[in-house]
């Protein structure tokens, strides 16, 4: 058994590591962390269920998914939170959170509570490897992270743009001084954020049913990702994510279902008790 | 009788640095103790040690005979060893009344239950506390700026309040950390009045970290200069000032 | 100036006197929505305690009004106590729960961790509602028998006056805990926390205490949902519900006991208006909440501190 709950548990955890490592791009970029970030995969979901309606092939409706969420984590970055990003941690959360709930109502108006699915542009099916059981969908949810993490290295360690993510994420007066537009990457980054969300928020609409409120499901497991690996820390959202998706199957199976629902919650409980910094956390961000 | 307050071979590690080596000094009631010394000399660590904010490595810390280096920060302070700091230290959404208030909050006797259930002497003693920091602050001239949020002060009234705050409850130890910094000529001279009428008056025995040598001579009893960590000089502050090598490696210019 | 403050601050006792004849003028239904404002007033107050007096992220707001719910519902449906025997083992069992989750605080966990980690405990509140099912019903839920008062039913004009009690009550001993040292020592832990352990508070203890009088008070408010809806079922005490608590104190205003009041009322009274239209009301919210950091960072109750000095409310703050 253990082998099949490794597979699916890793599948899932591939999902949140994704969404883990959206909200902490936004953390290390604007030290605010994003409360509305399941909404905004949320709303990507919905966004390719709209441009799909047009009529666009899939290639198409999702990459344009992703650019309107990229927009729109943009515009929120530049009209909302730069205004008090002075201001006091509260209300940088609070916007964040306001933002999510708006778009929660947006969709809860246009689509009601009705369940929709993001029809796959794959066959759903599953195959064996002796007891192993392996479903398309787990296939294609690790292989797209995988693609997306790929990318994601290889502009931030090989490009000239992620030089520059990298050295804000550093010092941002240093990299003022050196004349990097530091509100203009900010505002990049809640996009790339947004837009990150977005491909986890399509990819989990097409294996569970999309409703208004899944961004919660979302934001409490892309949360109890970033605790378990580290805050703030890139590596550990991604070890953090799998390893959560993970835990969620062996626990369910061995100890009580329940735990499939609860593990997200312990873990984080857990994690700030125990050990604040997580497993890569660089140091307790923590104030005494 | 035992010493108001005395430190025996204090010391203070973080790490490999000793930031505070071995000092030892004796306050008296009455007496004002000036510190001094290059940036870095360890004052401010010495402060924070005695205060309970930073762990003391080694040596003993008493207060009227007492071993106090292992008390937690409250438990000091409510020995009766209050403290200023260098910057930032009033609450800044209280009003002056409200700050000074909280400098007695170890004096107000309300209970939790008293307050809640409406009971006669948690009200009492609340009012007593009122009508008493009313009057202090009558008595320094900050009755005016009373009801105003501490954020909106300016540096000179901050430091005045953060004093009347520190001693409102007559402390007998009284640790001040470079009050005069950032002060106009003429509050500076207020502010040496008021230090010498507390210690004179009141017999407060006052630890004073200072830059501005002019309000160390005209207000201290004894200097003690320290420099990187350890007493280099101890004395009277003619003497210390007389004594050239301490000036000149220490403050720079005499 | 002191006697000044205490007199014209009596003027508040208007407030509820107004409202004596509401159970006259109002429909059955609008009585229904006023007892709801009036349900809100504690939950709003006890979380502001936490968060705007105390300023420590805690979350975990709707596991205290769960809790209150349900150690009402369950001691009346399932021990067979009258409701008003149930409130206050209700709220003991709420200050116990921010007993509990002040720990974290304690051990020095701030800002968004403990936001994140007091959020996670409301939400595992909701599975123990779940999954007790002998106690709580489950997933379906439980209902909870007629209220009663020393024997007689709690219904119409009496159940509002039996919540406007609570209520006042509610409101006029936290406002004499924050005018006390107590509320003193809240606002210097939220101010520095290093400068109120050097005169002398022990910051660990207040920190308890605050969490406490917020459960305590939060779980009053979850006794009067026991008495109004009749029903408890952990969808209830989810994050939407979070948000709510959370917007009636942002808009109302942190750190002020008169902000909750207003923020209970207004936004109590508001989503009666988008029923009809799901998620105009999360909308709304929401809309409404980005709207008052942008234009009034401090809340309604800023606003009403401009009209008359009176309404100046004593920690009210961004």
């Amino acid at each position: 058994m253990l082998p099949q709950l490794l597979v699916s548990g890793v599948a899932n955890g591939m999902l949140y590591a994704l969404i883990a490592l959206s909200m902490t791009l936004v953390y290390r970029a604007t030290t605010v962390l994003n409360f509305g970030h399941g909404d905004m995969a949320m709303a990507g979901a919905y966004a390719g269920l709209v441009f799909l309606g047009f009529g666009l092939p899939f290639v198409v409706a999702v990459p344009l998914a992703l650019l309107l969420l990229f927009v729109l984590g943009f515009l929120v970055q530049r009209f909302l939170l730069r205004r008090i990003m002075q201001g006091p941690h509260l209300a940088l959360a609070t916007m964040a959170l306001a933002v999510g709930y708006a778009l929660r109502g947006v969709a809860r108006l246009r689509w009601g509570n009705q369940v929709l699915n993001l029809p796959r542009p794959y066959p759903a099916g599953a195959f064996s490897i002796g007891s192993v059981v392996i479903t398309t969908d787990a296939v294609v949810m690790c292989g797209s992270v995988l693609v997306l993490l790929g990318v994601l290295l290889l502009l931030f360690r090989a490009s000239p743009l992620g030089r520059t993510i990298r050295a804000v994420f550093q010092t941002e007066r240093g990299a003022a001084l050196v004349g990097i537009n530091v509100p203009l990457l900010h505002g990049m980054m809640w996009g790339a954020g947004a837009a990150l969300g977005a491909a986890g928020g399509i990819l989990l609409a097409m294996v569970v049913p999309l409703t208004p409120d899944m961004g919660e499901w979302v934001l409490v497991r892309g949360f109890a990702a970033m605790t378990l690996g580290g805050f703030g820390s890139l590596p550990g959202a991604v070890v953090g994510g799998v390893l959560l998706g993970v835990a969620e199957e062996v626990l369910g199976f061995y100890l009580n279902t329940v735990f499939i629902n609860i593990t997200a919650y312990v873990v984080t409980i857990l994690v700030l008790m125990v050990r604040p910094r997580g497993l890569f956390g660089r140091r307790a961000l923590i104030r005494v | 009788m035992a010493a108001l307050l005395e430190l025996s071979e204090v010391t203070v590690q973080f790490g490999g640095v000793v930031a505070v080596d071995r000092v030892s000094l004796t306050l008296d009631p009455g007496e004002i103790m000036a510190l001094i010394g290059p940036n870095g000399a360890g004052k401010t660590t010495l402060f924070n040690a005695i205060a309970g904010n930073v762990p003391v490595t080694g040596g003993k810390i008493c207060f009227r005979g007492r071993e106090i280096q292992n008390l937690p920060v409250h438990g000091i302070a409510g020995c009766g060893i209050r403290r200023t700091f260098q910057n930032g230290g009033l609450f800044p959404d209280l009003s002056v009344i409200e700050n000074v208030l909280v400098g007695l909050h170890t004096a107000v006797a309300s209970r939790f239950f008293g307050l809640v259930l409406g009971g006669v002497g948690a009200r009492r003693s609340e009012r007593e506390a009122t009508v008493r920091v009313r009057a202090l602050l009558d008595q320094v001239r900050l009755a005016a700026i009373a009801d105003r949020p501490a954020r909106g002060l300016s540096g000179g009234q901050q430091r005045m309040v953060e004093i009347v705050r520190a001693v409102a409850g007559l402390p007998p130890v009284l640790l001040l950390d470079e009050p005069a910094v950032g002060l106009a000529p003429p509050v500076r001279a207020e502010l040496a009045n008021l230090v010498r009428r507390l210690a004179r008056e009141n017999g407060i025995g006052v630890l004073l970290i200072e830059h501005a040598i002019e309000l160390v001579m005209r207000v201290a009893d004894r200097v003690i200069v320290l420099s990187e960590g350890s007493k280099v000089a101890d004395g009277a502050p003619e003497a210390v000032r007389a004594d050239h090598a301490v000036l000149e490696a220490y403050l720079g210019h005499g | 100036m002191a006697e000044v403050q205490t007199v014209s601050r009596r003027v508040f006792w208007l407030v509820p006197l107004a409202l004596l004849p509401l159970p006259l003028l109002l429909n059955p239904y609008q009585l229904f929505v006023a007892e709801l404002v009036l349900m809100y007033v504690p939950v709003g107050v006890g979380f502001n305690v936490v968060v705007g007096n105390l300023g420590l992220f805690a979350f975990s707001n709707v596991a205290y009004f769960g809790i209150g719910a349900y150690v009402s519902g369950i001691l009346m449906a399932r021990f067979g106590l009258p409701w008003w025997l149930s409130v206050l083992p209700a709220g003991l069992a709420g200050a116990l729960a921010g007993l509990i989750t002040s720990i974290p605080a304690l051990r020095g966990v701030r800002l968004f961790y403990l936001a994140i980690m007091t959020l996670a405990f409301g939400e595992l509140m909701r599975w123990v509602y779940i999954r007790w099912e002998p106690l709580t019903g489950g997933s379906m839920g439980m209902s909870v028998p007629e209220p009663t008062l020393f024997g007689w039913p709690l219904d119409g004009a009496r159940k509002f006056y039996v919540l406007l009690a609570l209520a006042v009550a509610v409101v006029t001993t936290t406002d004499r805990l924050l005018a006390s040292r107590f509320g003193r020592a809240f606002m210097a832990i939220r101010g520095n926390e290093i400068a109120a352990a050097a005169m002398g508070i022990p910051t660990g203890r207040f920190i308890v205490a605050g969490f406490a009088w917020g459960g305590f008070v939060v779980s009053i408010g979850g006794t009067m949902y026991a008495a109004l809806i009749g029903h408890l079922s952990p969808d209830s005490f989810n994050l939407t519900e979070l948000v709510l608590e959370f917007a009636i104190i942002m808009v109302g205003g942190l750190g002020s006991l008169l902000g909750s009041v207003l923020g209970a009322a207004l936004l109590t009274t508001l989503p009666q208006f988008f029923m009809s239209l799901p998620g105009s009301e999360e909308l709304a919210f929401g809309l409404l909440i980005i709207l008052v950091i942008l234009f009034l960072p401090r809340g309604l109750a800023s606003l009403l501190a401009q009209l008359h000095p009176i309404f100046q409310d004593r920690y009210l703050r961004e």
